[in-house]
């Protein structure tokens, strides 16, 4: 039922992508409770240097979180996932989580994946990323 | 500004409660409009509402550390979930200054990150790196 379990390393995990809006990021803010204005007032992020509102990182580690859940068969599944934010994502661009196999650990079945998630303007958003999906049983 | 000093400070931010109608805010802030990925559920990721971001309200609230929001750049994250959280759960975050270092002005924060649930069962583990360029010179 899930493609996890017969896994080897090499292996690509299902690729996600989702356009993120502004009223989305405004959704997390509101559901979060992170109201930092760099993500909900354009014009107080460029006083910072920004090109506009960015989106979460948490936002986007969320959907990279999710991409390793599809493909694993559940959030249960996810034990550890980690990643740098190397770039801004901006509302109305696309992430893209990528990711593939690169061990599998022979006594319990345990795999760690690489992932990277990038935008639609071709910029590396989330690098260095790194899950561990639980055997599944 | 936060010196080497201070590593080894710890913050607790106890009572943090899975609220059902925030994970599913959350849940639908997340999937952007699409059907939600295994409602019901507590997505890993929230992690960043119900752990990190109260254990990071103690830290700023900390006028000995003296570490600002503004100018702040999150760096990395990760988390480990050794345990499942569920709806109505009651978690109790804590933090811990790991080790802070400067490098050319720049000043690189690591918070250790643990959030145990009502039953004493850690249900995250989790590390940010944070930046901050520091006071105006």
């Amino acid at each position: 039922m899930t493609a996890a379990p017969a896994a080897q390393v090499g292996d690509a995990m299902t690729a996600l992508a989702r356009t993120v809006s502004q009223d989305q990021v405004i959704a997390y803010a509101e559901a979060s409770g992170d109201h930092n204005p760099i993500h909900l007032d354009p014009e107080f992020a460029r006083g910072v240097g920004l090109p506009g509102t960015i989106v979460h990182g948490f936002l986007e580690m969320a959907i990279l979180t999710e991409a390793v859940a599809r493909w694993a068969g559940g959030f249960e599944r996810v034990a550890e996932l980690g990643c740098r934010f190397s770039k801004p994502l901006l509302p109305g661009e696309t992430l893209t989580c990528a990711g593939r196999v690169v061990a599998v650990d022979p006594v319990s079945g345990a795999l760690t994946l690489q992932l990277e998630a990038t935008s639609s303007r071709g910029e590396r958003v989330l690098t260095n990323g790194r899950a561990v999906v639980r055997p599944d049983h | 500004m936060p010196d080497p000093s201070h590593a080894g400070r710890r913050y607790a931010a106890p009572g943090q409660r899975i609220g059902p109608e925030r994970v599913a805010a959350y849940a639908s802030a997340v999937s952007g409009g699409e059907q939600p990925f295994s409602p019901g559920s507590v997505p890993p990721a929230f992690a960043a509402v119900y752990c990190v971001q109260p254990a990071l309200a103690e830290i700023f609230a900390d006028p000995d550390l003296g570490l600002e929001l503004a100018g702040l750049i999150h760096v990395e994250q990760s988390f480990e979930w050794p345990a499942p959280v569920h709806p109505g759960d009651v978690v109790d975050a804590a933090a811990e200054i790991i080790s802070v270092e400067t490098r050319r002005g720049l000043t690189f924060v690591t918070v250790g990150l643990e959030a145990t649930n009502q039953a004493g069962a850690t249900v995250c583990r989790g590390r940010t790196l944070l930046l901050t360029r520091g006071a105006v010179r």
